[in-house]
């Protein structure tokens, strides 16, 4: 994969990574607004903090002198970082004017982004809404009688639908109707929901029923879901002994005569399975580390179990 | 610009002795080794001494045993569908949960199709569960095992020859294929030996300095295995099509020169255990993946915590290191590599790790470029990131929340 950002967006992330003058890399201290969006777990996290000149008498009035970021994530979060607060700091502008940069002006100021990456764009606008709510929290304001609707992502409790991003319900049908995002696709590359285990897309209250709730589509296609980690149990084996009774037979057999004498040595032995009338042990201590003691076991082990437990029984060293 | 290739993992660069002993046989020599006349008699030649040498590579396996294909990933394609089609009666496959995309994704394909698969887990540095992979056999039933020889991103070996006599005591009707992509020509395999239980071994010509295009698929004489590709009688049926002469030729002086260079593993061993070493030295909060576990000789998977692999990749490759890494980023999908997944590397270390993998080519001053420039790089990310305090030279505490 070769990397097919713009130069802009290439620019921006040196300038930031080599430390240019005048790139926002950093934090305000004590900021007037701290905002953040992301996770580690995600693979990219946003920590947004700006400063106001503030008004002597109407907050609303505040305008934003600086903004600074820090941001751990890929080429395009860092430069999406170094955008947003240049667009920012540029207008000299309200935190509630602020609130108007959207994440397509940041794609904009970027000369464009991989589809992929398009939610580097959006964490960047996240982390402006958190902070401009931080803000309002500060300075008093209450957005809500404004009726500015911000509602930073901690305070959308909600049915978690993404379990890999951590998205709840309320925050990805938001993200749905401001974004206009019409598939699964579009979804996942602006806000990475379902972008990995993927089970999310087609069960009950997954994704496709999200987009079908905000634009009322036909029900898609289900498709089953697939888990790697779901351990596929084997049958029980079906000896003609009761496989409880042989494994029984099996322990005693071996704690009162194999391992004793094992142990003796200052080694040991652990029964890892039994299927059927086959037995597999696996040396420990002392032993394990004999290259010819596995075989030489093994024949022990085995004539045992065929003089005390059933002479059909086999060992495999493991 | 000094210019350092430590992506031997992904590719590697074509032999000068490889090139010219190919060439004869895309210009002078192009015949179809299929026809009758004089002239097709060289490139059937070359293509039958090809067969030789790689055949006494792997242990002195009997020519009819080894088949020429495209890549690594037919030859697994091949192994996996060739043994389903041939033993109708058996539904249930095991493999592990950090194979190389070419068999893990034919193995959720199968799944979909109705094949039982086991995924057998491995522990924190790499290793195979082999309690779990005894567990999940199933005599009778089980039609085949597929385990790599060594994993492609974290170079750790599994300890395949005893798996295959495991699954062999078991029932010796389960089949065992290994995909040996990363280990051919830098470990030395006996296919009559400690590996005489392996019935299918794939592994591809671009690993070891020969070209792309041209892969073999190991199978063991007798084994139930159906033909893949139809078509013509090349390869005796078992996988149809014009041979690409050129390449097989290379490949053939690809692993002669390998062999020939097994004992200069040991310097590339020197290499990289030097760069290891350098490199967490130099920085901290660092560590090697895998770090416990049996690894080949080449290959480095290195974390640092706190910073973001793509990150770091655009920087080396800006001062000119070409290497890879396991981040979400850089794979296309969001989600970290599944092998550091698997391996539980945590977040904050599995989206900072790199892979470095050296070759015979590379030399004392590539490593020590590397080991110049890294540690800059790291600390001017971390300068950048939410979770590193620049100040104290550590994590800070109240950086973004890390869940998952």
């Amino acid at each position: 994969m070769a990397w097919n950002y713009s130069d802009k967006t290439k620019q921006l992330f040196m300038d930031a990574v080599q430390g240019k003058p005048g790139s926002h890399l950093g934090e305000v201290e004590d900021p007037d607004g701290l905002g953040e969006h992301g996770s580690i777990a995600c693979g990219d996290a946003l920590r947004f903090t700006f400063r106001v000149r503030k008004h002597p008498s109407d907050p609303l009035q505040d305008v934003i002198t600086q903004a600074r970021y820090l941001t751990f994530g890929c080429t395009s979060a860092i430069a999406a970082s170094e955008a947003l607060c240049m667009l920012i700091e540029q207008g000299e502008v309200t935190p509630l004017q602020a609130l108007e940069v959207t994440n397509d002006d940041i794609v904009q100021f970027l000369e464009g982004l991989p589809d992929q990456k398009i939610h580097c764009s959006v964490m960047g606008a996240e982390a402006l809404a958190a902070a401009v709510f931080n803000w309002a929290q500060h300075r008093g304001v209450d957005l809500e009688a404004l009726g500015v609707d911000i509602l930073p992502e901690e305070t959308e409790e909600g049915r978690l639908v993404c379990k890999c991003f951590g998205l709840t319900e309320p925050y990805l049908l938001r993200k749905i109707k401001e974004l206009g995002l019409k598939s699964i696709a579009e979804l996942t590359a602006a806000t990475k929901a379902g972008g990995a285990c993927m089970t999310c897309h087609h069960q009950p209250g997954g994704l496709q029923d999200l987009l079908n709730q905000v634009w009322g589509i036909g029900g898609g296609e289900p498709t089953p879901a697939f888990d790697p980690d779901a351990p596929i149990l084997p049958a029980p084996p079906a000896a003609e002994l009761s496989p409880f009774q042989f494994m029984k037979k099996v322990e005693q057999v071996l704690d009162s005569y194999v391992r004793p004498m094992l142990q003796a040595d200052g080694g040991d032995l652990e029964i890892i399975d039994i299927k059927d009338l086959t037995v597999y042990v696996r040396l420990a201590g002392a032993c394990s580390s004999c290259m010819g003691a596995s075989q030489t076991l093994k024949l022990l082990v085995e004539r045992s179990l065929k003089e005390q437990v059933d002479e059909r029984a086999r060992v495999i060293a493991v | 610009m000094k210019h350092v290739y430590a992506d031997n993992n992904a590719t590697t660069a074509v032999a000068p002795e490889v090139v010219e002993a190919m060439l004869p046989y895309l210009t002078t020599a192009f015949h179809n080794p299929s026809s009758m006349y004089e002239l097709a008699r060289g490139p059937s030649d070359a293509i039958a001494a090809a067969r030789r040498v790689i055949g006494e590579m792997l242990g002195g396996v009997l020519e009819q045993e080894l088949i020429f294909t495209s890549c690594g990933t037919e030859s697994n394609n091949a192994a996996l569908r060739g043994a389903a089609r041939a033993n109708p009666g058996r539904r249930h496959i095991i493999t592990t949960a950090v194979e190389h995309p070419a068999v893990l994704e034919v193995c959720k394909a199968m799944v979909r199709e109705g094949f039982e698969v086991d995924f057998v887990p491995v522990d924190t540095q790499g290793r195979i569960d082999l309690g779990a992979y005894v567990r999940a056999l199933r005599p009778g039933s089980t039609l085949i095992v597929s385990v790599m020889h060594a994993n492609n991103e974290t170079g750790v070996v599994f300890p395949v020859a005893e798996l295959a006599r495991i699954a062999k005591e078991t029932d010796p009707a389960i089949l065992v294929h290994t995909d040996a992509t990363q280990t051919v020509g830098k470990l030395p395999i006996d296919l009559n030996a400690a590996y005489q239980h392996v019935d299918l071994l794939s592994f591809s010509g671009h690993k070891l300095h020969a070209p792309k295009g041209v892969g073999v698929l190991f199978q063991r004489r007798g084994s139930r295995v159906s033909p893949y590709m139809i078509g013509g009688h090349q390869e005796r049926g078992l996988r149809a099509g014009t041979e690409n002469v050129a390449g097989i030729v290379a490949l053939g002086k690809a692993c002669e020169l390998a062999v020939a260079a097994y004992a200069d593993e040991a310097r590339v061993q020197g290499l990289r255990d030097r760069l290891e070493r350098e490199l967490l030295a130099a920085i901290p909060y660092t560590h090697v993946n895998g770090a416990e576990a049996e690894r080949l000789p080449n290959t480095l998977n290195v974390a640092f915590h706190f910073v973001e692999g793509e990150s770091i990749l655009f920087e080396l490759d800006r001062l000119g290191i070409c290497a890879s890494s396991g981040s979400a980023c850089t794979s296309g999908s969001l989600e970290p590599s599944h092998v550091l997944m698997a391996m539980k590397v945590p977040h904050t270390a599995a989206h900072g790790s790199i892979r470095l993998s050296l070759s015979r080519y590379t030399t004392v001053e590539d490593v020590d470029h590397v080991v110049a420039v890294l540690p800059d790089i790291i600390a001017r990310l971390r300068r950048i990131s939410p979770y590193w305090d620049a100040a104290a030279n550590g994590p800070r505490a109240d950086g973004p929340e890390i869940h998952g």
